[in-house]
């Protein structure tokens, strides 16, 4: 290209008023041909420029930011199921309902698991006979 | 829309969101930081995508408001980084380490400009957008756009010709 075109245009390149394909151009002729001394300044900003443009993000992109939507639904659902089970809870326990059609047969089954009860209870008891030796034995020496 | 679909509609732009970041931020570590945050933020509000005019310059702006709180947020806490990109560069040839150095000579004054001019300039000389593109994502007017372009143009002139003649910035 004619050296007066490009000093012309890289005084509109100043001004910034040159267009994006003059630019290219300028581009152009700084990084592949040789250029005269006194334009050799600008031959290292071109060149900046277009080395510039070819840096590249190394790290890649992770996304995991998605995982946070499921998490919210986890929490709704917790607490539904606490309210309703509260709910339960309360109007759970309700009057006892009768398991003997006769009275008198509920009865003599009552009887009979209390007696049965109190059977274990005395079998367990009799080991404690010994503890009344002791307790004698003890009263003797101390008053 | 699908994981597979996000990713593949955002990997047309991340370079360029990871690029403005590093621009305004300098680190390479936070500015990948700042684009996995708004590829994130993207991806939390997908059900919206649909609706976003433009979605590359929607998370365009993002990233520019991501950076700025950035910024914001690092002066108010007193706390004044150096941010250093350690690289093991091949010094093979004495010529090749000069131009190199002149090259980054560029970088060097670039960061020394203000951010928006240096976010224009990054979009319209490294990216390539129009000025209707770049007003859009920095939320200005054309011609705001326009004269910031050309002061910082001509800063970046101002201080490669200083370097050149007298070989100090």
């Amino acid at each position: 290209m004619e050296l007066s075109n490009i000093e012309k245009l890289l005084e509109k390149y100043f001004e910034g008023e040159t267009t994006i394909s003059e630019e290219k151009e300028l581009k152009v002729y700084f990084t592949s041909e040789t250029v005269p001394s006194h334009l050799q300044k600008y031959q290292y900003l071109f060149k900046y420029f277009s080395e510039e443009s070819t840096v590249s993000a190394r790290r890649d992109l992770k996304l995991t930011a998605h995982n946070k939507k499921s998490y919210a639904w986890v929490g709704m659902a917790a607490s539904i199921a606490l309210i309703v089970g509260l709910f339960m809870a309360r109007t759970g326990p309700s009057e006892p309902v009768d398991t003997f059609e006769d009275p008198e047969i509920a009865l003599q089954e009552t009887k009979k698991i209390l007696n049965m009860v109190s059977q274990y209870m005395n079998e367990g008891k009799e080991g404690l006979v010994y503890l009344k030796e002791f307790e004698n034995t003890k009263n003797k020496f101390l008053k | 829309m699908k994981e597979r679909a996000f990713i593949t509609l955002t990997n047309t732009f991340k370079d360029k969101l990871f690029r403005l970041s590093k621009r305004l931020l300098v680190s390479s570590e936070e500015a990948e930081d700042a684009t996995q945050e708004v590829l994130l933020k993207l991806w939390k509000n997908k059900s919206k995508i649909g609706t976003y005019k433009n979605v590359e310059a929607f998370a365009m702006t993002m990233t520019k408001n991501y950076c700025y709180d950035k910024l914001k947020s690092k002066q108010t806490g007193n706390l004044k980084i150096v941010h250093n990109n350690y690289e093991d560069g091949q010094a093979s040839l004495q010529r090749q380490v000069e131009a190199k150095d002149s090259l980054d000579w560029v970088g060097k004054i670039m960061e020394s400009l203000p951010e928006q001019q240096r976010m224009i300039i990054q979009l319209r000389d490294i990216e390539q957008y129009n000025n209707a593109e770049i007003a859009e994502m920095l939320e200005m007017n054309e011609t705001a756009v326009r004269v910031a372009l050309s002061r910082g143009r001509k800063v970046i002139r101002e201080e490669l010709l200083k370097k050149h003649n007298y070989g100090v910035v």
